[in-house]
């Protein structure tokens, strides 16, 4: 029996600067931060509100990794271009959440826009992905 | 009538000014006022747009600020109690132990062994399947 998702991992360019962004302007919370002895950093961050979810924020680039030359290239180039989607924040308002983090400098792709499945504006943080961030519909 | 952009202005204002100021005295007259509506009007906007009361926002955000604190070295409940505004040890313990379950003083304790044991033994938090990819 599998019951929920208790780990997962999100690529980016810059552990710091992802760290600066998800717990200082978003408000996600710091789970585990190490640091080994060959330098790699395991940091985890959750949500306000799950905290049972592991965020693993990892650098692809990492020298200890065992992807091959070609995987890590194909890795530095989808961050390079911002090409990856990592997932949908849930917001219970987005317009109001767009016009606090915008005054907190967030950028964004897109702003709220109407959509079919809710609200929605687009949020980049110069780590290598984007965020849909999104306010449902309610039934 | 204000423009939904200027309302949305005004309310995210008085959420702001209850983020910077959990440890005044706020009642519901005085973060109306930073929004510029009188309270019954600020408390409908706010419930609507946040889901939560004013009330019940400043309350799980002075817990979420506790939980931050209480992971820090170095500071007594009693302190944490009244960094995060509440007025009684007895209604901060209540409130904090049906939010999240333990009691402020285990809460610290679990914390602090957490943060001891990842720093001793790291490799008990990370995943076999990560410490396997990074060659940990």
């Amino acid at each position: 029996m599998i019951t929920k998702l208790s780990h997962t991992s999100l690529f980016v360019t810059d552990q710091q600067k992802a760290y600066e962004f998800y717990v200082n302007t978003i408000g996600f919370k710091v789970n585990t931060d190490v640091t080994m002895e060959n330098g790699f950093r395991w940091l985890t961050l959750t949500p306000p509100d799950q905290p049972d979810l592991e965020i693993a924020i990892l650098a692809p680039l990492h020298g200890g990794m065992h992807y091959t030359e070609e995987v890590t290239n194909a890795f530095k180039t989808l961050l390079e271009n911002n090409a990856l989607g990592a997932g949908v924040l849930y917001t219970p308002n987005c317009h109001a959440t767009y016009e606090e983090l915008k005054a907190k400098g967030v950028q964004f792709k897109s702003a709220p826009k109407e959509q079919f499945y809710g609200i929605e504006a687009i949020i980049t943080y110069g780590c290598g992905n984007w965020f849909s961030m999104t306010e449902p519909k309610t039934m | 009538m204000p423009n939904p952009a200027d309302i949305y202005e005004r309310i995210v204002n008085a959420k702001v000014y209850i983020d910077k100021n959990l440890d005044e005295a706020l009642d519901l007259g005085c973060i109306a006022r930073q929004a510029n509506f009188s309270p019954y009007h600020f408390h409908r906007l706010f419930t609507n747009i946040y889901h939560k009361t004013p009330h019940q926002y400043l309350t799980y955000k002075r817990l979420q600020k506790a939980k931050e604190l209480l992971e820090k070295e170095g500071i007594s409940i009693t302190e944490v109690c009244n960094t995060v505004g509440f007025e009684s040890l007895g209604s901060f313990s209540t409130l904090f132990k049906k939010d999240s379950g333990d009691a402020p003083l285990y809460y610290r304790n679990i914390a602090y062994l957490k943060k001891k044991l990842a720093k001793e033994q790291p490799k008990r938090f990370i995943p076999h399947c990560f410490v396997e990819t990074y060659n940990l």
